[in-house]
């Protein structure tokens, strides 16, 4: 678990006068499953971004594998499998059709056809493998979803690189991806996944790190974040709300069950 | 390897093309419409063209300087929708997320682009402007050279365009600032407006009807007979063609120019892209989606007011819509423009001639308020997207939405339309009953076809289009085809009495009863069949946008 696959050091990402990620210094090892934190607009997506080549980052560094963004972003393009969010697939092509096209983008990294039995495999783990010859426009959302992950998952690259994995999907799909992201990290895979579930993040994650208005504020494992909270029996999203400062938000709910007590 | 990169592009089309293993037949009337059009184009160059040939040395003169500016106009119009296009598709498409993120090189991403860019922005014109080029062959007995140089000269031309814009289009979004780059719109259809004037300046068109300002005659025939733009690629291929077409001889250092000077622009479109498109896209994903606060205004409960609220804020708020405006400006200007340099006084020095074009004029603002309708009227109802819902599940009738829509629309284009009539009306120095016709004619026009492309808008709403612009599909088509049928139906079925009616104005200043009768049955039925058409075609869309 000692190989660095993924290095941030000082990473910031300013856009105009506003800095969305300051000073960034994060280093995640092989076969590791690293979770990101953080409330709504801390800088999660952008720093996702920048992981996966789409936003360069203002100052600071970040390397994959050794290879440095920078200066040998094509190598980092293929060590990287990114899931986004909001997967934007082409509405007119069938799923298979958009593996095939998704395989091919990454051709000088496959060896022959393997790609192909991997992706009938998680297809058939996600009980979407009748539907891989129809059009993708009538797909529901969570089976766009693990479309995307099987585009991903069957390139089988050192690092994934996930925001917000569960979106969409039904609880036994979820408990697979989960199970697919712990075998993958098995096989010596390093997975990035930011999230908002507390749960997944507990249940799932070696280590987490807390990001709170661009800055990251706690890493390191859930055990590890007890204690320096000092809060042994707390739960995650107890220690979320206090490292986040979101404990203001109890004034809120006192508030609101106020109100609901004072309803005729 | 761009091969892999334009899979999707090859299996989306073919898909479209082909729907369960079948060939899709809802496409066979869209076919059948462009082959309609195409035949249609075919017969008007034909007789134009045939018309000229009939005249003197003069009017092959004139047919070929026709050629010339058609090549001009067509290679105008690419470069700008390659420029809008280029944007769109190189920083705006919403596959870069797959296909930046893969390790797919930035020369062969660019090719990619090129290469759907060049296709989608060029298809319709090379089609179209086929049949016209055919006429000048047909008629002019062109030798067997002329077709294999036409079908090399017209995509090449095209890829100029395309190449041009997209080099520009990566220079420029490299250059600007982050938070500028949303005004890179601005910035397109401001050069693009400048460009068309400048390309119209330099054409001249009016000069080809006024030889009274040569000197000599000798000179308007040299002046007219002189080789059209030949800084403009599509000059050097409007020369070889029609070099050939006059003498059968092949200009040879004009083919290689055709046929080099894409190749270079690629050349260096791809030079530019490796070195400038990464730096830029990142640029691009930080300042179109903006980080502005906007305020709150104008506050009430009532359904229409947040109907006009949400279009016109959408509209605002969104810098690839509203710089459209300046295209549009640009557009209204030369329209306007062409009108005030019009030789009257001197060329055709009577009356009669001034009252045709005003007559004429209401075809053209129909027509100019046609294809603005298309861009922004038809596709009012796919815009709203996923949101839809919203609308269907609300207790707010589908026919009064549609109804406060078409009164959003229908006040700019309106008073869009009073512009171009009054202004052109006053350029031509129009008084007396054909003011009133035309405005009333150019109005009852402008309602209808506001009213239709809502309508086919609604029928071929495309909720999943990623802006206004690709929502227009062959729906569009179909509506352009029924919203000039209908404007020429009207125009002639009203040129008779209005005819009459004038004839007897400019003899006697005074109206004839039996004229003004048959006037006012024209006008009647103008009204009858404007409802007609809006209602069936609006009543057609309800029906498609109701749950089924």
């Amino acid at each position: 678990m000692n190989q660095t696959i993924l290095s941030l050091h000082g990473l910031t990402k300013r856009f105009d006068r506003f800095t969305a990620v300051k000073q960034l210094s994060l280093d995640i090892f092989r076969g590791e499953i690293f979770g990101f934190l953080g409330p709504n607009g801390a800088g999660k997506t952008t720093t996702i971004k920048m992981i996966a080549g789409l936003l360069r980052p203002s100052g600071g560094t970040l390397s994959i594998c050794g290879s440095d963004m920078n200066t040998d972003a094509g190598r980092c393009r293929r060590l990287t499998g990114y899931i986004p969010d909001r997967p934007y697939l082409y509405e007119k092509l069938t799923g298979q059709e958009y593996l095939n096209f998704s395989a091919s983008l990454y051709s000088d990294t496959l060896s022959g056809k393997t790609w192909q039995a991997k992706a009938d495999e998680y297809l058939h783990y996600f009980d979407i493998d009748g539907w891989r010859n129809n059009l993708i426009e009538s797909y529901s959302h969570g089976m766009r979803q693990k479309l995307i992950i099987t585009s991903i998952l069957m390139l089988d690259q050192p690092l994934i690189v996930v925001d917000e994995p569960m979106v969409g999907l039904d609880p036994k799909s979820g408990r697979i991806v989960k199970e697919l992201f712990r075998t993958k990290a098995a096989e010596g895979k390093t997975i990035f996944l930011s999230t908002h579930s507390m749960e997944i993040a507990e249940e799932l994650c070696d280590r987490i790190s807390i990001i709170s208005a661009g800055t990251v504020i706690a890493t390191g494992t859930v055990r590890s974040l007890r204690e320096e909270a000092e809060h042994d029996n707390a739960s995650l999203e107890d220690l979320f709300l206090q490292l986040t400062g979101a404990f203001e938000l109890q004034g809120v709910i006192a508030a609101l069950k106020n109100s609901r007590n004072t309803m005729p | 390897m761009t091969s892999r990169l334009l899979y999707p592009y090859l299996r989306i089309n073919s898909n479209r093309l082909h729907s369960n293993g079948r060939f899709n037949l809802k496409l066979l009337p869209i076919a059948l419409l462009g082959v309609v059009i195409c035949v249609t184009l075919y017969i008007i160059s034909w007789k134009t063209i045939s018309y000229f040939q009939a005249q003197n040395e003069l009017g092959v003169i004139l047919s070929m300087k026709i050629f010339q500016m058609i090549w001009i106009t067509i290679f105008a119009m690419l470069i700008f929708s390659s420029m809008i296009t280029g944007v769109s598709t190189l920083y705006l498409s919403k596959d870069n997320e797959i296909i930046v993120t893969s390790p797919v090189t930035m020369s062969e991403l660019y090719e990619m682009r090129l290469t759907t860019t060049f296709l989608n922005t060029s298809w319709m014109a090379l089609v179209f402007s086929l049949p016209v080029f055919a006429a000048f062959g047909i008629v002019l007995e062109a030798g067997p050279w002329y077709w294999p140089l036409l079908i090399i000269s017209l995509p090449a031309t095209g890829l100029t365009a395309s190449a041009a814009a997209l080099l520009f289009v990566i220079v420029l979004i490299y250059i600007f600032p982050a938070r500028r780059t949303r005004d890179i719109m601005f910035y397109l259809t401001l050069c693009f407006g400048i460009f068309l004037y400048l390309v119209f300046r330099l054409m001249r068109p009016e000069d080809l009807v006024n030889p009274e300002k040569y000197g000599q005659f000798i000179e308007y025939l040299s002046a007219v007979s002189n080789p059209a733009g030949p800084w403009l690629p599509a000059g050097w291929s409007a020369n070889l063609l029609t070099t050939y077409l006059l003498d059968r001889q092949v200009d040879w250092l004009l083919l290689g120019l055709i046929l080099l000077t894409p190749l270079i622009l690629s050349y260096a479109g791809e030079m530019a892209m490796m070195r400038l498109f990464l730096p830029g896209f990142s640029k691009s994903q930080e300042s179109f989606g903006g980080n502005r606060r906007f305020g709150s205004w104008m506050t009430s409960d009532k359904a229409w007011v947040w109907i006009f609220k949400k279009e016109l804020i959408s509209f605002l708020r969104d810098s690839k819509e509203w710089s459209q405006l300046f295209m549009i400006a640009a557009l209204v200007v030369v329209y306007l423009y062409n009108f005030k340099v019009l030789p009257l006084e001197r060329t055709f020095g009577t009356v009669y001639v001034a009252n045709l074009i005003a007559f004429g004029n209401i075809g053209l603002s129909g027509f100019l308020s046609a294809a603005l309708a298309a861009r922004f009227v038809y596709p009012a109802v796919g815009a709203e997207g996923g949101s839809f819902y919203l609308i269907r599940s609300s207790p707010l009738p589908l026919s009064r939405y549609i109804f406060y829509k078409y009164l959003f629309y229908a006040v700019p284009f309106t008073c869009l339309t009073a512009l171009l009539i009054g202004a052109s009306n006053h350029f031509l120095q129009i008084s007396g009953p054909m003011w009133w016709i035309s405005l009333f004619c150019a109005t009852v026009i402008c309602w209808t076809l506001v009213a239709m492309a809502l309508g086919f808008g609604s029928i071929f709403a495309d909720y999943n289009a990623e802006n206004r612009a690709a929502s227009m599909g062959p729906g569009a088509v179909l509506y352009l085809f029924c919203a000039l049928s209908y404007v020429l139906i009207v125009l002639l079925l009203g040129f008779r009495p209005t005819y009459r009616l004038m004839r007897g104005w400019i003899s006697h200043q005074n109206i004839p009863l039996i004229d003004a009768v048959q006037l006012t049955i024209w006008g009647t039925g103008v009204i009858v069949l404007s409802l007609a058409v809006a209602f069936f075609i609006c009543r057609r869309g309800l029906a498609a946008l109701r749950p089924r």
